[in-house]
């Protein structure tokens, strides 16, 4: 693997630096590997990785992960195909739908357009993150009670989107709301009922841009 | 993607080191990435550039601000202050992609990026500004294209901030070869003018640092016209800036983008301007000023009457 | 005869799509989402050229690439290719990666051979031919009925319009494809798909084995819209790379893909002349059209009904008419089923006639429409959905609302079928803990299936909603049809209703009780001891129906100096017959409107006259409506029980896109004829582009 060189700057090889820490050390503790994480980051800057797999320590849902990936894989499929994690879905690998939406630091980014070698050091939310005890948000219930969904391919990255929106701007507008998720597609149409969704879990009126009458057939 | 190496510089020095000759960039990464997965552009590495020190700083100041290249758009969109000194750099900065894309795109990322023409974006074309045999966009499907050009590819500037720091007389400050160089939004981008396989004057393993915005002019605007709402590429954007003494404009720029490889800016339509109240016949004429030596394709020619109406609703948004 | 009750406690509720929390966590299992021991990845390779005879396919550098566990050419031997992005080959490997990398590797050797990828160009007599044995637009098929030629010269008004639309793409947010697995049983394949046992045929047939080796499950599954019927070519690539390999296989197309090779609405190109009598009746329709359904016209299309033929007049009578139509070959992907196919087409077409002559007769569009429409249903709809809009308020004539944002409005209809299917069948389970599980073997494509199974089972047994459960898409689930048509929810409500009336009676037998609904459930359950009780059933008679309307008004603002088309609002009036649940009801009306939006105002797949290639495959610029294009939408619904379950998920988007079409025209008091109304058409419709360089 590539790591092992000493660089011409002097500073230390991984390898060295695995070696004075101890390999059992990795091992350790999520609070201990994540300090590993900032410690890697720092002896890494600088280092070449790859074009090889080379360990990459991701921290998603409060829980450190050690994988090996090589530096082109984006976050997206490391979330999906190396943690198990399919709650962000892919839906363009373009940074164009929003169904992969997930947190980088509490904001929402597409995890498509992003390496997964370039969040080390940073804390990544999924949608499985936001219940993790379970129970759904304000957020999640309202999306079911106002059917903001339908096949339901999208609504994991709209759920994180409105989430995003909410934790930065409690009492939004209607055009907040728009701006925040003018950048998640959905082909089934459930927009009009996100926005109500959204309304709703920020505690304001569920103003709708759909409203219904059911006539009864005499 | 192809493989490719990745390494995270931690000076501007050991940055332009490490890119070598077949590395890249790699701040925000929205158009990059792209690039690479449509095998668009090649990378044998990327450098990250993001813990590079003293770019991510919104400097405010009398005379001028100063921006860092590393500075995300949605930094830009929801600083309270650029709000008010900055109302056209806001506006720009608030249509820039979806939410998603402004929190990891960057100021520098904005103004470097490549065409977004259908031809040179797709995999399997190999057009001129690919260093192919023809520009496909002039025989073909030329709905967004421009209405001016130096060369023979016909795909336009497309960059929002470019457009605002245009009207603004913002400076980008390069970092080429270990020197700082300023340019001016013109000439970061007159390269593109003439050389139909460049999309701006950068050369390789140049980096932006930061913009310099004069606080002279007092007010700015900016506004788009795309087919969808939200989350689309403008099909015409313009940007203003001026002073407004006794309803009359001083200092006043105008540009127009997503017609021209470059931020279109004619002298001869802010030297008319200068002085002028915002009536309809001055904005008519300054129109038929900006527009002058347009030359539609067969399916942009909509952009002139597009165009002609951003401009006037601009120029009046500065009296808003 | 069966009949649903006359005073229902759970039916015809606002009940909460019972599979909302799964989808909501991210919890839901799409065919993507399946993980198994061993799972490898699994990619497509591509024709770059858009007609080419192929003859050979190398695929030993890519089968030696690390982490590749097997290659397969779609076909052996020489073959021709008829569109970019037709398949040739595929490899599964460990990673995405390693299939990249492995993709790059084949070698195709390949004379490329001339093509023609636009309408105007294909028609030619000296175009290349897309079939060689063909023409590429075979002379029309005529009907005719009447005297038209005597007929025009009968009619006080007529006009002659051409109208036109763009190939659409379904573009569902899940893409085409799945996961499949190779057991001692067989095969399992969890594809995406609205139709499980298409699914499971497709692969029987391709793979040669028994039907009752294979096994197709969709749990969940992010949309089809008409394209997702059968395996696909790449769902019978991934049964072939999963066998070579000897572990299972996840192979979903990307969004690239999707643009190029898995179906999508034919084009039109309408020249009508619609000419009437002084007081309005229809008198004569002398129309041609031709559009393309890509390779597929004259061929067989996959799913069906994906030809470019258009069911003229629509929904209006005409004594007098002559319809020419046909198919133009073109080097693209085939046509497929597209919701509603043919009709949201065959409405723009028809009702922008209907509203040019309108204003040639000096009437109102609405009165027109009132005068001519024989469907009782959709007269009633008129005058609801006219109140509701406020049509007498907003009605004026074309281009007289003062700019320079112009408002105008319009309107269109849609009749549709639905309907369930007879063949349809159903088991429940019956637990002593009291606990409920209904058994089908259909699939939700969105529409909330599992939601009108459990609704129609808590309305039968006396329950709430969240007390049954509900599964389904599996075959090994007694069968029912494939969701294409609106026939998911009148195939599925019939059949519960028979499972669980059929379980209440056994329940009621083998326990004594006369009554063990509701209250009574607990207890009578537990009276089975350890025996659960499975009762089956099928589609029962007289609680479904067929044949829906549908009336849709649209007021849009037209900024006249830019050509921005905003929509401010849709009203929807439609019957669907028993309406199970209002709010997933509702949300199928919403998701039709706005698909129309999108038909209406920003889809179009765009190919290039030089090379071949689609120029839009991506979401960038095929453009799907977004949440800031979406307007209000005013829904009447008009229940009507005593139809029985009927479905609505076509219907609705039916006649958007039309009346919409009619609103710009009126805004503006002269036409945009031809789809999608883009700012640039806007702008040229009114005069204002300057003529271009030639």
């Amino acid at each position: 693997m590539k790591g092992s060189e000493t660089p011409s700057t002097g500073r230390l090889s991984r390898r060295d630096f695995f070696k004075g820490l101890g390999t059992t050390a990795l091992a350790a503790a999520a609070s201990q590997a994540e300090s590993v994480a900032q410690e890697l980051q720092k002896i890494n800057a600088e280092k070449i990785l790859g074009p090889g797999p080379v360990p990459v320590i991701l921290k998603v849902n409060g829980k450190t992960h050690k994988l090996e990936l090589e530096p082109r894989v984006t976050l997206l499929d490391a979330l999906r195909n190396h943690l198990g994690l399919t709650g962000p879905k892919e839906g363009c690998d373009r940074a164009s739908c929003g169904a992969c939406t997930v947190w980088l630091d509490g904001t929402a980014i597409y995890a498509c357009q992003k390496l997964a070698i370039d969040t080390q050091g940073h804390d990544i939310t999924t949608i499985e993150g936001l219940t993790p005890d379970g129970r759904m948000t304000p957020v999640q219930r309202a999306f079911v009670e106002r059917d903001a969904l339908q096949c339901g391919y999208c609504t994991p990255g709209f759920v994180m989107s409105v989430s995003a929106l909410l934790r930065k701007n409690p009492r939004p507008t209607v055009e907040d709301v728009r701006h925040a998720c003018a950048g998640n597609l959905c082909r089934c149409g459930t927009h009009p009922r996100i926005l109500e969704a959204a309304l709703v879990a920020a505690g304001l009126p569920p103003v709708s841009t759909t409203r219904t009458e059911v006539i009864h057939h005499v | 993607m192809k493989p490719f190496e990745f390494v995270t510089a931690l000076s501007t020095e050991s940055a332009r080191e490490l890119l070598g000759p077949k590395g890249q960039y790699l701040a925000g990464g929205n158009d990059l990435l792209g690039r690479l997965k449509d095998d668009i552009t090649e990378a044998a590495r990327l450098v990250n550039i993001k813990a590079l020190p003293g770019l991510n700083r919104i400097e405010p100041g009398a005379d001028h601000w100063r921006i860092g290249a590393l500075v995300t758009i949605a930094q830009i969109e929801d600083h309270p202050e650029i709000r008010k000194v900055f109302p056209g750099l806001h506006q720009a900065a608030a249509e820039v992609g979806s939410q998603q894309i402004r929190n990891v795109a960057t100021l520098g990322g904005n103004l470097a990026q490549h065409s977004r023409c259908w031809y040179y974006r797709h995999r399997d074309i190999q057009c001129l500004k690919k260093r192919g045999r023809i520009c496909y966009a002039i025989e073909g499907d030329n709905r967004y294209h421009a209405l001016f050009t130096g060369n023979v590819c016909i795909s336009p500037v497309v960059s929002n901030l470019a457009i605002a720091l245009t009207a603004l007389d913002a400076t980008a400050i390069v970092l080429r070869d270990g020197q700082e160089r300023r340019m001016s939004m013109a000439e970061l981008y007159e390269l593109a003018w003439d050389n139909p396989t460049a999309h701006h004057s950068l050369r390789p393993g140049d980096l932006i640092l930061r913009v310099e915005i004069p606080t002279q002019r007092r007010r700015s605007a900016y506004l788009q016209i795309s087919e969808k709402h939200a989350f689309d590429w403008a099909l015409v954007s313009c940007a203003a800036a001026a002073n407004l003494e006794n309803g009359r404009l001083r200092n006043v720029r105008v540009a127009l983008g997503c017609i021209s490889p470059v931020p279109h800016q004619v002298a001869a339509a802010n030297q008319f301007l200068e002085g002028k109240p915002l009536d309809d016949d001055v904005l008519e004429h300054a129109a038929d000023l900006l527009l002058a030596g347009a030359e539609p394709q067969t399916h942009n020619a909509y952009k002139i009457p597009m165009a002609r109406a951003l401009i006037r609703r601009t120029l009046r948004q500065l009296q808003a | 005869m069966s009949e649903w009750p006359a005073q229902p406690k759970v039916l015809g509720t606002r009940v909460p799509r019972v599979d909302g929390p799964a989808k909501v966590t991210g919890q839901a299992r799409y065919s993507s989402d399946i993980q198994a021991p061993g799972l490898l990845i699994g990619m497509i390779l591509r024709s770059p050229w858009p007609a080419a005879r192929i003859q050979r396919i190398n695929l030993e550098k890519a089968r030696q690439m690390p982490g590749i566990k097997a290659a397969v050419a779609v076909q052996e031997g020489p073959r021709v290719v008829r569109y970019y992005g037709e398949e040739l080959a595929a490899v599964a490997g460990v990673s995405r990666q390693a299939c990249e990398d492995a993709l790059r590797a084949i070698e195709v050797e390949a004379e490329p051979l001339p093509f023609v990828v636009r309408e105007e160009d294909a028609r030619k007599p000296d175009a290349p031919r897309v079939w060689e044995q063909a023409p590429n637009m075979p002379p029309p098929r005529v009907r005719e009925e009447g005297n038209v030629d005597e007929a025009l010269k009968e009619c006080a008004a007529v006009i002659e319009g051409f109208y036109t639309t763009s190939v659409q793409l379904h573009h569902p947010m899940e893409t085409h494809g799945g996961t499949v697995r190779w057991d001692d049983e067989g095969v399992t394949a969890w594809i995406s798909t609205q139709g499980i046992f298409s699914v499971r045929d497709g692969l029987a047939g391709a793979l040669r084995l028994d039907q009752s080796k294979v096994r197709a499950i969709t749990e969940y599954m992010g949309g089809g819209f008409g394209s997702k019927f059968g395996p696909g070519v790449e769902g019978v690539l991934a049964a072939r790379l999963a066998r070579e390999a000897g572990a299972p296989v996840r192979l979903m197309l990307s969004r690239f893909e999707e643009a190029l090779a898995v179906g999508n609405r034919p084009s039109s190109f309408q020249r009508i002349k619609l000419g009437a009598k002084a007081d309005g009746t229809l008198h004569v329709f002398d129309y041609e059209n031709y559009g393309t359904a890509g390779v597929g016209a004259g061929q067989a299309t996959e799913g069906g009904g994906g030809g470019a033929d258009l069911p003229m007049p629509y929904i209006y009578r005409v004594p007098n008419r002559r319809i020419k139509q046909t198919t133009v070959a073109i080097n693209a992907g085939s046509s497929r089923a597209f919701r509603a196919p043919g009709h949201p087409v065959a409405s723009f077409g028809m009702e922008s006639a209907m509203d040019d002559l309108a204003v040639k007769l000096g009437m109102d569009p609405l009165e027109l429409r009132i005068k001519n429409d024989p469907s009782e249903i959709r007269q009633r709809e008129y005058r609801i959905g006219a109140e509701r809009f406020g049509w007498k308020e907003k009605y004026r004539k074309p281009g007289s609302s003062p700019g320079p944002v112009k408002v105008g409005v319009g309107v269109a209809s849609a009749t549709w079928g639905g309907g369930g299917s007879s063949r349809t069948q159903g088991e429940i389970q019956i637990n002593p803990d009291g606990t409920v599980e209904v058994r089908l073997g259909v699939q939700d494509i969105g529409t909330g299936t599992r939601t009108v199974a459990a609704v129609t089972a808590a309305e039968v047994l006396g329950l709430a909603p969240d007390q049954v459960t509900v599964k389904i898409g599996d075959t090994r689930y007694p069968p029912g049809p494939g969701s294409g048509g609106s026939v998911t929810a009148a195939s599925v409500a019939p059949t519960v209703y028979d499972v669980c009336t059929r379980a209440l009676e056994e329940l009621q037998k083998q326990t004594g009780l006369p009554d063990v609904r509701g209250e009574n459930w607990r207890a009578a359950c537990k009276k089975l001891g350890v025996t659960p009780l499975v009762v089956q059933g099928r589609w029962r008679e007289g609680l479904s129906s067929s044949g829906v309307g549908g009336v849709q008004f649209a007021e849009v603002a037209v900024d006249t100096e830019t050509g921005l088309v905003t929509v401010r609002k849709i009203v929807v009036v439609q019957d669907c017959g028993l309406i199970v649940d209002p709010l997933t009801a509702e949300s199928q009306v919403n998701g039709g409107v706005i698909m129309g939006i999108g038909l209406a105002l920003y889809e179009e797949r765009v190919m290039d006259w030089q090379s071949g290639v689609v120029l839009n495959p991506n979401f960038e610029t095929y453009k799907l409506p977004g949440i800031a294009d979406v307007p209000e939408i005013d829904i009447v619904l008009i229940n009507m029980p005593e139809r029985g379950v009927i479905g609505l998920g076509e219907p609705v988007h039916i006649p958007t896109a039309a009346a919409i079409a009619n609103a710009v025209a009126n805004a503006l008091g002269v036409r945009v004829n031809s789809l999608p109304i883009t700012p640039r058409k806007v702008l040229a419709a009114l005069g204002k582009v300057p003529t271009a360089k030639a």
